[in-house]
């Protein structure tokens, strides 16, 4: 798993590689929480380099946008592969996130 | 009293004779046979001795229903005043002098205890309904519940009966009755399943005989198959028979292996077994997925494997002796590998000891020039072949036994298990090893072009079970083994995840509440909500020590596991 972030206009922009599961949640978290702990209010995780993400992995985004929204900030999403789409659907996070095609769509109006 | 015939008159026939009828008279009335040949040989032997003096006399049987009990009765006619009763008495429960036909002779009753061995039967039956209940087998139950009923309504229907001798007809009418509704009739039994098939046939003989046969599926990858001979004849042996069968079933759920399963069988019959019952039983387990058998004979006749190469092999290893004689036994058990078109041909004594009207026997060596005769197109035609010609042998002889015979053949999955891979991985109960696992599966569904999603979804499906076991399956600080088999098939993705924890059902929670606000939102049961909406098949059971989650993705609609999607990278 390797986690990066950049700015761009005001938002942090997190993108995962390989595996967000039971072994890489703590470490995404704490980056997460590095992120919001600095201030950060609004965050775009850049899923394009995803393998599949586990209920470990979904607990980690909801923990985050309630500390986001706790603050007044916003997590939005993007690029999903298929299997992390259907994993969305199944487990209702389609609904309760704002999922974008891609980040230049996500940046838009955030 | 029924008249049940001279069998020894004057000059006609022999001593020898006479014991012989006398023994398969009461073994068609009891259900004990070492007191059929006691009687049998006390009673010709008392012949003999009174009739060194002078040669006359006969021996009439006779069955009374009249007293509370029915009674075996011998007339040893013409010999009265020349026997010595002490003998008679120590085996009789009652010795009279009477007269019959004007002759001084010897009247011997005998309380038939088959009567008694019928109510223990059935007191025992409900004993292990109770238990059958306590384990929550709801099917069982209710299997042994409509046998309980069939047997009160038989039981009903016999002491309604007017004359004594319907009785005796219908008690061996109601004992057929019973055997025949327990075997599975319908054929065939699986039309989803292709990797096997199985078709079996009983023929009672005119007299109830004790075969049965059954099986069923375990689980997904398992068929249990048994073919057994129970002794004795009527309502005491079908009853047996309905316990054995039972216990077998109940015990197959939990257990995997045939040397266990009839070890038990074998405990739970011999422990209280008044009625001094037995069976012959041969029992194996298919994995229909690899043709794997594994199989323990208790007593039975050797059954054949007849290969798709034509070869036909005897499974002649017997491990053990009967089921009910023995208590404690440890049985053993073997395997074989069956190949795609193997046939495996199970069958009773009825068959080898049918006799042609010579009164010459059938025997295995002509049952093995059937098997080896030609190939056989299906398990049905095989059977039909080799009853037919016990039939045909047969010809206008009576049928003694029953004939029962069974053929299972493997297919093996669609393209043969040569097109099914294999992934087997032993893993510790630490979280790192789900990593582990994840990398050996992304090799092997790289090295066999599994579809990119079906990959992506059985790692997180991986992921969220390993975790599931790891954090909560294990009291102690020791370290486990968790199994991992992964079986890619050209039409799916099946995975089996074993664990030696305490019992965990992880699909017996109900779902979360998926249409939640953020706010309200809770992870908990999330991974196994997922589990279940990605596979198509996710199911649990406990099975002896152990937790066996299944799970099976079909491929067909991806595209098939050897044609990368568009989506693969």
């Amino acid at each position: 798993m390797k986690i990066s972030h950049d700015e761009q206009d005001g938002v942090a922009v997190v993108r995962f590689e390989g595996n967000l599961d039971t072994n890489t949640a703590p470490e995404a978290q704490e980056a997460l929480d590095d992120l919001i702990g600095a201030g950060t209010v609004k965050v775009l995780v850049d899923f394009s380099d995803l393998d599949y993400i586990s209920s470990a992995g979904l607990r980690v985004l909801l923990a985050t946008a309630k500390k986001l929204r706790g603050g007044g900030g916003n997590l939005r999403l993007c690029g999903l592969n298929e299997t992390v789409a259907e994993v969305f659907e199944i487990s209702g996070f389609s609904t309760i996130f704002a999922v974008f095609p891609s980040e230049a769509e996500a940046l838009e109006g955030f | 009293m029924i008249d049940l015939g001279t069998i020894l008159g004057g000059a006609e026939g022999s001593v020898p004779e006479a014991r012989g009828k006398i023994r398969r008279l009461l073994q068609d009335l009891t259900s004990d046979p070492m007191l059929a040949t006691r009687i049998a040989a006390v009673t010709s032997e008392l012949f003999r001795a009174a009739n060194r003096i002078e040669q006359v006399g006969r021996i009439d049987v006779h069955l009374s229903l009249d007293g509370t009990e029915p009674e075996f009765v011998l007339d040893l006619v013409g010999v009265g005043g020349r026997m010595d009763h002490s003998v008679a008495e120590a085996f009789f429960d009652a010795v009279h002098i009477v007269r019959v036909d004007g002759e001084p002779s010897v009247r011997m009753s005998l309380h038939l205890p088959h009567i008694e061995a019928q109510a223990r039967q059935s007191h025992r039956q409900r004993e292990l309904r109770d238990a059958v209940e306590e384990k929550g087998r709801d099917a069982l139950m209710r299997e042994l519940t409509v046998k309980n009923q069939e047997l009160q309504e038989s039981f009903d229907n016999l002491r309604r009966t007017t004359t004594a001798k319907e009785r005796m007809e219908s008690e061996l009418n109601i004992g057929r009755d019973i055997q025949m509704s327990m075997l599975p009739l319908k054929f065939p039994p699986f039309p989803h399943r292709n990797e096997f098939t199985v078709f079996a046939t009983l023929e009672p003989a005119r007299e109830v005989g004790g075969d049965f046969y059954d099986f069923f599926l375990i689980d997904e990858d398992r068929f249990c198959f048994c073919v057994g001979d129970v002794s004795g004849k009527g309502v005491p042996a079908a009853l047996f028979m309905a316990v054995t069968k039972t216990l077998i079933k109940s015990r197959a759920t939990n257990d995997f292996s045939p040397a266990s399963i009839l070890t038990h069988v074998n405990d739970e019959i011999s422990e209280n077994n008044d009625s001094a019952m037995f069976v012959t039983l041969w029992l194996g387990i298919l994995d229909v997925t690899t043709g794997e058998l594994s199989y323990c004979n208790a007593g039975h006749n050797p059954p054949y494997l007849r290969r798709a190469s034509g070869e036909v092999v005897r499974l002649a290893i017997r491990h053990g002796p009967v089921v009910g004689a023995v208590d404690g036994l440890v049985y053993g058990e073997d395997a074989e590998s069956l190949q795609s078109g193997d046939f495996l041909f199970v069958y009773t004594d009825g068959v080898t000891e049918a006799m042609d009207p010579a009164g010459a026997l059938y025997e295995e060596d002509r049952l093995v020039r059937v098997l080896e005769a030609r190939a056989y197109g299906s398990v049905e035609e095989l059977v039909a072949a080799s009853t037919e010609d016990v039939w045909k042998f047969q010809a206008e002889a009576e049928q003694a036994d029953d004939v029962t015979v069974l053929a299972v053949q493997f297919t093996g999955r669609e393209g043969g298990a040569a097109g099914m891979h294999v992934l087997e991985l032993e893993v510790g109960n630490r979280y790192e090893e789900i990593e582990r696992v994840n990398r050996s599966f992304d090799e092997f569904a790289s090295a066999y072009g599994m579809p990119e999603k079906v990959r992506r979804s059985m790692k997180l499906v991986f992921d969220d079970l390993l975790n599931n076991v790891i954090s909560y399956a294990y009291k102690d600080e020791a370290e486990h083994l968790i199994e991992v088999r992964v079986e890619l098939s050209p039409d799916r993705l099946a995975v089996r995840i074993s664990d030696d924890g305490h019992p965990f059902n992880p699909f017996g929670r109900s779902s979360p509440d998926t249409a939640l606000e953020l706010e309200e939102r809770e992870i908990g049961g999330l991974g196994i909500h997922l589990v279940q909406n990605l596979m198509d098949e996710a199911s649990y059971t406990r099975r002896t020590d152990r937790n066996v989650v299944v799970l099976v993705k079909y491929l067909s609609h991806e595209g098939g596991a050897n044609e990368p999607t568009e989506e693969q990278t």
